[in-house]
């Protein structure tokens, strides 16, 4: 297997995609909720499978979460967006989303697939649409509820051995709700994903 | 005399596709900047007639930028080219006067429509 | 059909495959009037597609609720994006019934779902297309599983009912959090706390209400502990929570705002709506402590000051030397 790296240019090409893409998210995120959503620099890195702890703050950590992945694929460029949604985030998620049912697991799960199907969704379709390519996505699966993040992100016996992965931190304003979206392609992807950068960057 | 127009925002990638945005033919020198600070400086040693402002940077953000426009009273014309699309963050620089907003990513024609629109440009 | 390469003879082809694929597929439009339904559907619901046709989709269907699809479904609509529900969240969104004698573990079909937007002409969404995946296969795995094992982890860290850490899991941590302590001096606390007359909350309302006490109590307590901080359930009606880098006084004023909160707050159990009150007993590190259950001696003790004293009130441990 050849190294796969990112040169700074595509780096910062990834990054701007990324922020056009999570900007489109946030949107529509803003409008599902009515409240106004805060946009930090998305993190682009290429990470390796043992550091995919790394990829997200040290601060989210230690922090209680719950979490959904989806795969998505298109123009044989592949990956998948996790979601990893803080736990303390629910009850201010219920009184926006105006849920009125119980917050127990279930309660937890109707809300956490709702705002998962707008960040991934937008998000992927965002990044795909400034690379022309049509993602299609795969259905979403929760990979657990009130575990630590980093459990999370360590767990698995990974397939590749480095890649590139974006992270989007999105936070509310005014309320307590903060959520990570991690971006994560797979390895051959990015050899593609990079020759389709260089010719934008070109 | 060439209008001198300021593309600041902190990647490489935007600026550059943000100059291939502005419409052939339009007599114009442009500078760039990297983030705000860099920017408010080009502003004050006039490179900024027209300004495209990006939001979210590193050290001082569009909003700062706007900001200190204001606070200086500089002649900026600033227009807002942002992946922020949010119907908030548009009022918002509206408010702290910038001029129009253009949602990223950023092509020719919303370029050129929104400098029609306001009249900075003129039979080009 | 946008894509030029499909000759209108091809249509015909599509529309053989649409009916015989082995998803579930509908069309609604903005009215959630169905438009289009598969050969699938058909076979599952036994309802024709020319009967289907025009009928509002929860008039035919009173299974789906119609407020929680339109809460699906409208971002649809509205935003372009794609939604989904999964299984896990529920079950199935049509009420089929298992199809196979043999190998059919389940009563009912599993369902995943995609709902996604097709744009017209102009671009604005006025339909909507349902996508229905038999999951059953996985679901009745998943559930083997979960059953089997990876609920096992679980139960050995959770108490069941209150979804808190159980006392075997908490006590550990406990304990260094106690060593830590003793060897540099930080401050923590331990706040025990217990529900007043909890035999006559079961005795009147049932244990149903009881239950019902215990879970929103832990769950007010979820909110209001930081990441660092553990709580567990510690016997039957008392929880343990433990409060690091806090000292007497925070932890005091920690005890207090949980106490004013269950006061006032009113509990709904199937039935009743009650309210009741908690005793708490708090006792911060001392270097005199030699060992944990010493350390949670002082708490119970100040717990038993506190309902001696009449109940719904804090109760700090003085250490006298």
């Amino acid at each position: 297997m050849t190294d796969i790296n990112i040169t700074e240019d595509q780096r910062d090409c990834y990054q701007e995609l990324s922020n056009v893409a999570m900007g489109q998210a946030a949107d529509r995120l803003a409008r599902l909720l009515d409240a106004y959503v805060v946009l930090p620099i998305p993190k682009v890195n290429m990470i390796e499978s043992s550091e995919l702890d790394m990829a997200i703050q040290d601060a989210e950590k230690d922090t209680a979460v719950s979490a959904v992945c989806q795969g998505f694929i298109g123009s044989g460029i592949a990956g998948e967006a996790l979601l990893l949604f803080k736990d303390t985030s629910f009850q201010d998620l219920a009184a926006l989303m105006n849920y009125q049912g119980p917050l127990n697991r279930y309660g937890e799960l109707e809300l956490l697939m709702d705002v998962s199907s707008v960040l991934i969704g937008a998000c992927v379709h965002g990044i795909g649409e400034q690379l022309e390519i049509h993602f299609n996505q795969g259905h979403p699966v929760v990979l657990g509820q009130h575990c630590m993040a980093e459990d999370i992100l360590r767990s698995g016996n990974h397939q590749w051995t480095k890649t590139l992965a974006i992270e989007i931190h999105y936070t509310l304003e005014h309320v307590n709700i903060d959520c990570d979206l991690l971006l994560l392609f797979t390895e051959d992807s990015v050899v593609k994903l990079n020759k389709v950068i260089d010719y934008l960057l070109d | 005399m060439a209008t001198n127009v300021l593309i600041c925002d902190d990647s490489s990638f935007a600026r550059k596709q943000m100059k291939r945005a502005l419409p052939e033919g339009w007599d114009v020198e442009v500078h760039f900047a990297g983030d705000g600070v860099e920017g408010v400086e080009a502003i004050r040693a006039g490179k900024g007639e027209v300004v495209f402002l990006d939001l979210t940077m590193p050290n001082l953000d569009g909003y700062g930028v706007l900001e200190a426009i204001r606070r200086e009273d500089l002649p900026a014309m600033v227009i807002v080219v942002s992946g922020d699309i949010q119907p908030d963050a548009q009022e918002r620089v509206r408010k702290l006067g910038a001029m129009a907003f253009i949602k990223k990513p950023i092509d020719q024609e919303k370029a050129r429509a929104v400098l029609t629109e306001y009249g900075i440009l003129t039979g080009a | 059909m946008k894509d030029p390469n499909i000759e209108f003879g091809d249509i015909h082809w599509l529309m053989d495959i649409l009916q015989n694929i082995d998803v579930g597929l509908v069309v609604l439009d903005r009215d959630y009037r169905i438009q289009l339904w598969n050969g699938f559907m058909e076979s599952h619901s036994g309802i024709s597609p020319q009967n289907a046709k025009e009928q509002v989709l929860f008039d035919l269907f009173d299974e789906i609720p119609r407020d929680w699809f339109m809460q699906k479904a409208e971002p649809v609509f509205q935003l372009k994006t794609r939604t989904f529900t999964i299984w896990e969240q529920r079950p199935y969104l049509f009420k089929f019934k298992n199809y196979r004698p043999i190998t059919g573990r389940a009563a009912i079909m599993y369902q995943n779902t995609s709902m996604i937007p097709l744009e017209s002409i102009d671009r604005s969404v006025d339909h909507i297309c349902l996508i229905i995946y038999d999951v059953t296969d996985i679901a009745v795995n998943r559930n083997d599983v979960i059953s089997a094992n990876q609920s096992l982890r679980e139960l050995h860290q959770y108490d069941h009912l209150t979804e808190l850490y159980n006392r075997p899991h908490w006590e550990p941590k406990f304990a260094d959090e106690f060593r830590r302590s003793q060897r540099n001096g930080r401050a923590s606390a331990l706040v025990l706390i217990d529900v007043d007359d909890f035999r006559l909350v079961n005795a009147n309302y049932g244990h149903q209400a009881g239950d019902e006490v215990l879970r929103t109590l832990a769950g007010a307590l979820r909110q209001t502990l930081r990441q660092t901080d553990h709580a567990c359930r510690f016997t039957g009606e008392t929880f343990a929570v433990m409060l690091v880098d806090t000292d007497a006084q925070q932890a005091v004023h920690f005890a207090e705002r949980i106490r004013k909160d269950v006061e006032t707050m009113s509990i709904i159990a199937p039935g009743h709506e009650l309210s009741v009150t908690v005793s708490i007993g708090v006792a911060a590190s001392q270097p005199a402590f030699d060992s944990p259950a010493q350390w949670q001696q002082a708490a119970s003790k100040a717990l038993n000051h506190a309902k001696e004293g009449g109940r719904n009130r804090t109760t700090l441990y003085q250490h006298h030397s």
